[in-house]
């Protein structure tokens, strides 16, 4: 939990100051408590705190364009399903904003969309770690209540779930509007093609059916463009979704393309470690089992062992201190182990091996999960930057040389502008590699801090 | 450039190997001629012999003569087959294989009733041979490999000797892996001069190889699979602007030789003339065989004299008359935009290409006055500038320049001719009478007398 109060901390603070300032219209919301009661669950319900709310969401996205951070903040203050879920928990929308980040800002946290490699700049990281904290004070004052604070956790783990899916989201909208923009740039040349055509046509030059042939061509790209239009919209649409947005408020546009691709991905060697510390669900495991040991009045923790040591079946029931050391791990996830040797229940041994094993099976996959996301961001990032060095550059020289070509009445303009077309199909792929590292990306940020497993992986 | 000068700077080996042949034509030599080998695609004019027969050396253009020297009563020369870079016109370099440092290779010059002995070095990558096109002579020396004797495999050298029985017009080429080789550009001219120096005499004789290539534009080396859509057409392997011009004498006797090569037939059409063919590959043409011309066809794999005499002071032009064959590297498949309107088609292309020209819309003729950027190692298509303006030619042409005073010797370009006054056309600037037009497509029949106007 330390880790995750460290990483409150880190919020961009500069950046917050200056959208501080533009936010002077919302002093009001400055002072209002980061503890959550009940009694501020119920304020929420005020119509002049629900102007307030929509007051802010509109501030943030109306005739905006936004990026990925803002959409998130969006969906988390909005999305009515997960509101109601913070709710629940005696939590409001509002709590949740000013605990985490501090006053609203309206142009957002990293304008430009996406960060790369610094997980602790996202909104999910300081909104989960939040809720973890809230959870954390809570104990001191409701320490018996371990399902309260289970369900807490399964609220932090809804906000990273919703905030993966709305990242997620986001970048597949953006993604389908700089697709459909280079669809238009093949339309474009596709329709130079066919207006030359035309004209030959006219002089008597080009015969009906090479006529045609560039008419057809242009024709089924102009089908080809408004089905990118199309999937761009409802990507968008599916983004408004998220947000919990309606009305006047769904004027806001994405980005026409997504951020260039970074030269090289932090190394994050550390990510398992990251993911140790930082997943919910882990954290949630441990509760369990504190809730399982409360059950049964076990005595105090004896020893902890490592997730590793567990899964290798280090006898997790011993009594004594002694140890075996198992297998040797960079990284370890500490799995309390009590003393069990007053337990004369099975079965209540048996509930006690079960969650401790699940939970040394839930950190085993975190790790392997962090690993593939780190495998798949360096892969995709490999995979974006041939794109955009090898082959982009390859694409240029063509058309350079194609005009050269061109200029010593060696091809003719219909050859130019269909070496221009595959350029830009080129650029499309170029463009869906780059999309890609920015998802593996995010799914980078959500095994990190979970909500990946019930989104996002489906596809 | 003339005899003289040649003479006097010497051509690198070939000069050294000359003079040694000249000082010591009684000497017996043991080890073969040095290899002779120029870097130069000027025409270098080779020097009158100084010894034995009188002859009036050819003229090869935008090439050379073989130096030789005499072992006892026989000639030998020294041909190295070998890869060669032919600068084919300036900006533009020809990766090929050929005799001695170019191609075309060098012309053997003999005489009628010499016996030659020519050394054949194979620096090539694979076997080659020499055919020896239109002489008489054993069946073992005829130069196809398999058929007259094995193929010269790669490094070494044959010995190829016979007599010269008879004065003419020859070629020489190989005939092993023919294709390619000649693909390639190996071939060279075999000029076998009369021993009666008064038999069919010339004050200026020329000689070229008609030789076709498809070097893809931006390459530099031939595609040698290709049969009929080959894109440079030379003279020498060289094409316009950069062939050199035929400087003659007024009053000159001139005989053109043309052989070729090439995988069709080039009618080569001559300016300012009529002429006659006076001699083929299968020797002199008889007087009473021939008969007047101003194109002379040039069938495949034949060759072709033509003689005149040079009265008409000018620059005429001499060409092949197929119109492509004066063309540089071009598109075929180029669609004519003669008369469409691409005001808005270059708008919306330059939005993809910003570099975009419109071209083609009043013709072609654009492309020899506009100079914009073409691929590399790529002569436009139209190009070469005179004194009147853009040429807009390519490939095989070049001008025959007739001028007063020019000494015997002397083939070096003259310049631009200045028409006379009154002796070129001129723009009309009066009124413009109704001109006589015809929409019918019908024969229609002349009355007799003619029909006056007005
Ligand atoms: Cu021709």
């Amino acid at each position: 939990m330390g880790a995750l109060l460290l990483l409150t901390a880190c919020a961009d603070t500069a950046t917050m100051s200056k959208a501080r300032d533009e936010r002077a219209g919302f002093a009001t919301v400055a002072g209002i408590s980061r503890q959550a009661t009940g009694a501020e669950a119920a304020w929420l319900q005020t119509p002049a705190e629900r102007q307030a709310h929509a007051q802010r969401v509109r501030a943030i996205v109306q005739g905006k364009t936004i990026g990925a951070e803002q959409a998130v903040q969006v969906a988390l203050l909005n999305n009515p399903g997960l509101q109601a879920s913070y709710a629940d928990l005696g939590m409001s929308a509002a709590d949740l904003w000013e605990t985490a980040l501090g006053p609203v800002p309206s142009v957002g946290i990293s304008v430009s969309g996406l960060v790369s490699g610094d997980v602790s700049r996202s909104v999910e990281g300081t909104v989960a770690s939040s809720i973890l904290d809230m959870v954390t004070k809570k104990s001191r004052t409701r320490a018996a209540d371990l399902e309260f604070r289970q369900a807490q956790l399964a609220a932090a783990g809804e906000t990273l779930a919703l905030a993966h899916e709305t990242r997620r989201t986001w970048i597949e909208a953006v993604g389908a509007f700089e697709a459909a923009g280079l669809v238009g740039r093949a339309q474009g040349a596709a329709d130079a093609a066919s207006e030359l055509a035309a004209q030959l046509g006219e002089t008597g030059a080009l015969s009906r059916a090479d006529q045609a042939r560039e008419h057809v061509f242009t024709a089924e790209l102009a089908a080809e463009q408004a089905e990118a239009r199309l999937e761009a919209q409802l990507a968008k649409e599916k983004l408004v979704r998220l947000l919990g947005l309606w009305g006047t408020d769904t004027d806001f546009y994405v980005p026409d393309s997504l951020p260039a691709l970074p030269g090289n991905v932090p190394n994050r060697a550390n990510i398992e470690r990251l993911a140790l510390e930082n997943r919910v669900d882990l954290a949630a495991g441990r509760l369990e089992m504190e809730a399982v040991a409360a059950r049964y009045r076990l005595n105090g923790q004896t020893r902890m062992l490592s997730d590793a040591e567990v899964g290798a079946g280090v006898e997790i029931e011993r009594e004594d201190g002694e140890t075996e050391r198992s297998p040797v791990v960079d990284v370890a996830f500490s799995i309390p182990v009590y003393d069990t040797s007053g337990l004369i229940s099975r079965r209540g041994k048996l509930e006690y091996q079960r969650s401790a094993n699940s939970l040394a099976q839930s950190a085993i996959n975190a790790r392997s999960e962090a690993r593939s996301a780190y495998t798949a961001v360096t892969g995709k990032h490999q995979i974006a930057l041939h794109w955009r060095d090898q082959v982009l550059p390859l694409r240029r020289e063509i058309d350079e040389q194609a005009l050269l070509s061109y200029n010593g009445m060696l091809t003719s303009t219909f050859e130019l502008l269909n070496d221009a077309r595959e350029g830009l199909e080129s650029q499309l792929s170029a463009a869906e590699a780059k999309r890609d590292y920015w998802l593996a990306e995010a799914d980078a940020t959500a095994a990190i801090w979970g909500g990946a497993s019930d989104n996002g992986e489906d596809e | 450039m003339n005899r003289r000068q040649v003479m006097g700077a010497g051509i690198g080996a070939g000069a050294a190997a000359l003079t040694v042949n000249m000082g010591q034509a009684e000497t017996r030599f043991r080890d073969l001629p040095e290899a002779a080998s120029t870097d130069s695609p000027y025409t270098q004019v080779p020097p009158r012999p100084t010894t034995g027969i009188e002859y009036n050396p050819v003229v090869t253009l935008n090439g050379w003569s073989l130096p030789y020297r005499m072992n006892g009563n026989v000639k030998e020369f020294h041909l190295v087959a070998e890869p060669v870079e032919r600068i084919m016109a300036d900006g533009m370099i020809a990766r090929l294989w050929g005799y001695n440092g170019q191609s075309t290779g060098p012309t053997i010059e003999a005489i009628e009733g010499e016996r030659v002995r020519i050394y054949v070095t194979n620096r090539l990558p694979e076997h080659t041979s020499v055919h020896w096109h239109g002489l008489i002579l054993p069946s073992g020396m005829d130069g196809v490999s398999g058929l007259s004797h094995p193929g010269i495999p790669s490094g070494k050298t044959f010995v190829y000797e016979f007599d010269l029985v008879k004065s003419g017009t020859f070629m020489y080429h190989p005939h092993a892996d023919e294709m390619v080789q000649m693909a390639m550009g190996m071939m060279g001219l075999f000029i076998v001069h009369p021993r009666d120096p008064a038999f069919m005499p010339v004050d200026r004789d020329f000689a070229f190889l008609l030789a076709a290539y498809d070097i893809d534009p931006g390459t530099y080396i031939p595609r040698v699979a290709e049969m009929t859509n080959f894109n440079l057409w030379t003279f020498n392997s060289r094409i316009f602007p950069d062939i050199d011009p035929l400087v003659v004498n007024q009053g000159d006797r001139v005989r053109v030789r043309v052989g070729n090569l090439t995988m069709t037939n080039h009618p080569v059409h001559m300016h300012g003339y009529d002429f006659e063919v006076t001699c083929t590959d299968g020797g002199w043409v008889r007087p009473e065989a021939r008969w007047p011309e101003v194109s002379i066809d040039i069938p495949v794999g034949a060759m072709r004299a033509y003689e005149f005499d040079a009265d008409h002071l000018g620059d005429w032009a001499i060409h092949c008359h197929k119109s492509h064959h004066t063309m540089n590297a071009m598109g075929h498949e180029l669609p004519t935009i003669i008369g469409a309107d691409k005001s808005r088609v270059t708008d919306m292309v330059r939005r993809h290409q910003p570099g975009y020209m419109s071209m083609g819309t009043a013709g072609m003729a654009d492309m020899g006055e506009m100079s914009m950027e073409i691929p590399e190692n790529t002569i436009p298509m139209m190009t070469g500038w005179g004194p009147h303006g853009p040429l807009e030619m390519g490939g095989m042409f070049s001008v025959v320049k007739v001028r007063e005073g020019i000494a015997p010797d002397d083939y070096s370009d003259p310049g631009w001719y200045e028409n006379p006054p009154g002796t070129q056309a001129w723009e009309w600037t009066g009124e413009l009478p109704e001109h006589a037009s015809n929409d019918s497509p019908e024969t229609i029949l002349t009355p007799r007398g003619g029909k006056r106007l007005g």
